[in-house]
């Protein structure tokens, strides 16, 4: 028996998950190509092209007013990276701003009627993964083979497991979070649409503002911060 | 027998109910937190307002780290009521007890 509650009667409301549109064999194990990959393509192309379009022909003296747009982002992700992070850290700009635009249009997909990605844990938790990657990556480098692994025994040599647990634990919850808060948005707003049936006007809106844009936002930038915040604070004296 | 499964499954339907109901008790934590961390925010800013910024962006990165535990609530209800690792075990132990 599948186990959904709410599955009881037919006009019940139900919770899925992505849809499966195709699925083949390789290496001996299925992968599926879901929905919410399909609906990154989308928001990678509409970057894309975007950030084509507002960064063609650029001048010295900004005349256009795309051009003044392409600024502005660009100081902007700048400015996130030197005030968390610190000016030695400025390499990491391109990573940061294009994590930020990606979240920010994933997070907001669900204004144009299609699925977020980001409520898709199989989305948040490869994000997650890269910026675990990165944490790694720049603890090895500041402190070379000695200082990483001297890092988990610091203090004490007891606090092993514990820093070990730590630092798995980051990934775990930086994925949660922002899956957590994009599928709470989907279900609350689900559900006002079940309880609220035809009269279904004015209190699904204001709801929505709050769930899908205002949430979107500072989940987008929370999860850009704390990823700085890991990658940064993972550096060896 | 066949009672015996509906019997079974009801109990572990509505125990799933009122576990992931029970679950989204933990939603009181990051609450307070939020709150205290709000209050503080605002405390320093109104103490030094040049400071604003600074203080808006840590009092969002902290209220992000006290939501957590509310959202490890939230996955735990959200397990019970949509993907239910507990009628796996009910399906295997009616087979051993009742085949």
């Amino acid at each position: 028996m599948p186990a959904a509650l709410l599955m009881a009667s037919e006009a019940s409301f139900t919770v899925n998950g992505p849809l499966v549109v195709a699925s083949f064999d390789l290496f001996g194990i299925t992968w599926n190509l879901t929905e919410t990959v399909i609906i990154q393509w989308i928001v990678m192309l509409v970057l894309l092209a975007v950030m084509l379009i507002i960064t063609h022909k650029m001048e010295v003296i900004p005349k256009t007013r795309r051009q003044v747009i392409a600024e502005w982002i660009v100081t902007f992700a700048q400015d996130m990276v030197d005030t968390t992070m610190g000016p030695k850290y400025r390499g990491y700009t391109t990573y940061i701003g294009s994590l930020i635009c990606f979240l920010l249009l994933n997070n907001l997909m669900s204004l144009f009627g299609l699925k977020n990605p980001t409520s898709d844990i199989s989305v948040t938790g490869a994000i997650a993964v890269i910026t675990f990657v990165l944490t790694q990556f720049n603890r090895a480098k500041t402190g070379g083979f000695k200082g990483y692994f001297k890092s988990f025994v610091d203090p004490m040599p007891f606090m092993l497991p514990f820093n070990i647990i730590g630092e798995i634990a980051n990934p775990v919850s930086q994925a949660l979070r922002i899956f957590g808060n994009m599928v709470a948005g989907m279900v609350i707003g689900g559900l006002i649409y079940f309880a609220l049936g035809n009269f279904a006007i004015l209190v699904p809106a204001v709801m929505s503002l709050y769930f899908d844009v205002f949430s979107a936002v500072i989940q987008a930038y929370i999860f850009t911060t704390l990823t700085m915040a890991y990658i940064s604070g993972a550096e060896c004296e | 027998m066949d009672e015996m499964k509906i019997l079974a499954n009801a109990i572990v339907l509505g125990a799933s109910a009122l576990g992931a109901g029970t679950a989204m008790i933990a939603g009181l934590g990051p609450g307070i937190g939020e709150g205290i961390c709000a209050s503080k925010a605002v405390e320093a800013i109104g103490r030094q307002p040049e400071a604003s910024g600074a203080v808006t962006r840590t009092m969002i990165i902290g209220d992000a780290l006290a939501e957590t535990t509310g959202l490890y609530s939230l996955v735990i209800a959200l397990l019970l009521l949509y993907a239910n690792p507990l009628f796996g075990s009910l399906t295997s132990a009616l087979e051993k007890f009742g085949g």
